[in-house]
C-alpha cells in the first residue's frame, strides 16, 4: 500500500463531504476509462483501414501511438478500478 | 467499548481508501489527458469541426481558470474538488497547469513536438510518480527518461536517424528537467510539457538555420470521417 508520508503530498480530506466527493469520482470513472480506450481504438482502426489495408506505411505511427495510449491508460485504470471495487465492498 | 470502536474503525477504513483512491484518481486523470491527441485526427476541412477545434479547448481552459480562482478565493468550497493536494489549498490546482500546457502545445507547436510532450505529461509523469514511491528519486528519473525517449522516438521515427536521436535525447532531458521543477507557483505538470517543447523548438530553429529540414512528417493524419 502506498503511504503519502509528506505533508505536501497529502490530499485534502473532508469527513462531511467525502460521500459527495466519492460520487463525483464514480461519475467521472466511465469517461476517464472509456475515452482513452476509444481514442486508441480510433487510431488503430485508422492505421488498419488507411495504412495496413492499402499497404501505406505512413500510418504506422498511428498504430504505435494507439498502442501506447491503450497500454499507458490500462496501467493506471486497472489498479484504480480494483480499488474502487474494493472500496465499495468496504463501504457496503 | 465495541460500540465506540466499530464506527471509528469503519470511518478510518473509509478514509484510508479515500486517500488511496485520490492517488489513483489523479493518476487516471493524468493518463486520460493522452486522449487529447485526437485533436489531430479531426479534419480542419469541415467548418464546424474547425470551429470546435478552435474554441472548445480555450473555453474549457477559461472555465477551469475561473473555477480555480473562485476556489482559491473561497467563493466555491474546496471540498467540491476531488483529489486536491494540501499544497493546492491556497494555489490553483495542478490540473489547470496541466490543461494550460496541453492547450499551448495544441495551438502553438507543431504536432511532432506537441504529441510527445503531451504523452510525457500524461503517461511519463504518473509513471515517474509511481517509480519514485517504489524505487526512489534517481531511479524514477532514469525510468522517466527512458519512457520519454520512447515517446520521442515513436513520434520522430520518420525523421533522419541522427535528427531522431538528437531530438529524442533533447526532448527526454527536457521532460525530466521539467518534472524536477519544485516551485509552488509553477507546476511540474506544466513544465514537463513546455520545457521539452521549447528545447525542441530551439533545436529545430538551429538546424533549419543551417539549411537542414529536420521536422519529420506528422504521425497522425486527419481522419476521413463518414459524415
Amino acid at each position: 500500500m502506498i503511504i503519502m508520508n509528506t505533508t505536501k503530498m497529502e490530499y485534502i480530506k473532508s469527513n462531511l463531504e467525502s460521500k459527495k466527493l466519492l460520487r463525483t469520482e464514480l461519475l467521472f470513472t466511465p469517461m476517464l476509462i472509456l475515452v482513452p480506450s476509444l481514442v486508441s481504438i480510433f487510431l488503430i482502426n485508422d492505421w488498419y483501414v488507411r495504412g495496413f489495408m492499402q499497404g501505406n506505411a505512413a500510418f504506422d505511427g498511428e498504430l504505435m501511438l494507439g498502442i501506447i495510449i491503450f497500454i499507458g491508460n490500462m496501467l493506471f485504470d486497472i489498479p484504480f478500478l480494483r480499488f474502487l471495487v474494493k472500496k465499495r465492498r468496504v463501504t457496503e | 467499548m465495541k460500540r465506540v470502536m466499530a464506527p471509528i474503525s469503519s470511518t478510518k477504513k473509509k478514509l484510508q481508501s479515500l486517500d488511496f483512491d485520490a492517488h489513483w484518481y489523479r493518476r487516471v486523470f493524468h493518463a486520460f489527458g493522452s486522449s487529447f491527441v485526437v485533436y489531430y485526427m479531426l479534419p480542419d476541412t469541415i467548418e464546424w469541426i474547425a470551429f470546435l477545434k478552435m474554441w472548445v479547448p480555450i473555453s474549457v481552459l477559461t472555465l477551469a481558470f475561473f473555477l480555480e480562482i473562485a476556489r482559491v478565493q473561497g467563493v466555491i468550497s474546496g471540498s467540491h474538488f476531488f483529489g486536491l493536494r494540501m499544497y493546492e489549498q491556497k494555489r490553483v490546482g495542478s490540473y489547470l497547469f496541466f490543461a494550460s500546457g496541453i492547450v499551448i502545445l495544441l495551438y502553438f507547436f507543431p504536432q511532432q513536438i506537441a504529441v510527445p510532450c503531451i504523452l510525457c505529461a500524461c503517461l511519463a509523469d504518473p509513471i515517474m510518480g509511481e517509480a519514485r514511491y517504489r524505487f526512489g528519486k534517481k531511479e524514477a528519473y532514469a525510468i522517466g527518461f527512458l519512457v520519454c525517449l520512447l515517446f520521442f522516438v515513436v513520434t520522430w521515427y520518420k525523421a533522419d536517424l541522427w535528427v531522431m536521436m538528437v531530438a529524442a535525447f533533447i526532448g527526454s532531458i527536457g521532460a525530466v528537467l521539467g518534472e524536477s521543477v519544485n516551485a509552488w507557483w509553477l507546476d511540474d505538470d506544466f513544465m514537463i510539457q513546455l520545457t521539452p517543447a521549447l528545447l525542441l523548438l530551439m533545436f529545430l530553429i538551429g538546424v533549419e538555420a543551417m539549411g537542414v529540414t529536420a521536422l519529420p512528417e506528422p504521425i497522425i493524419y486527419p481522419s476521413l470521417l463518414p459524415w
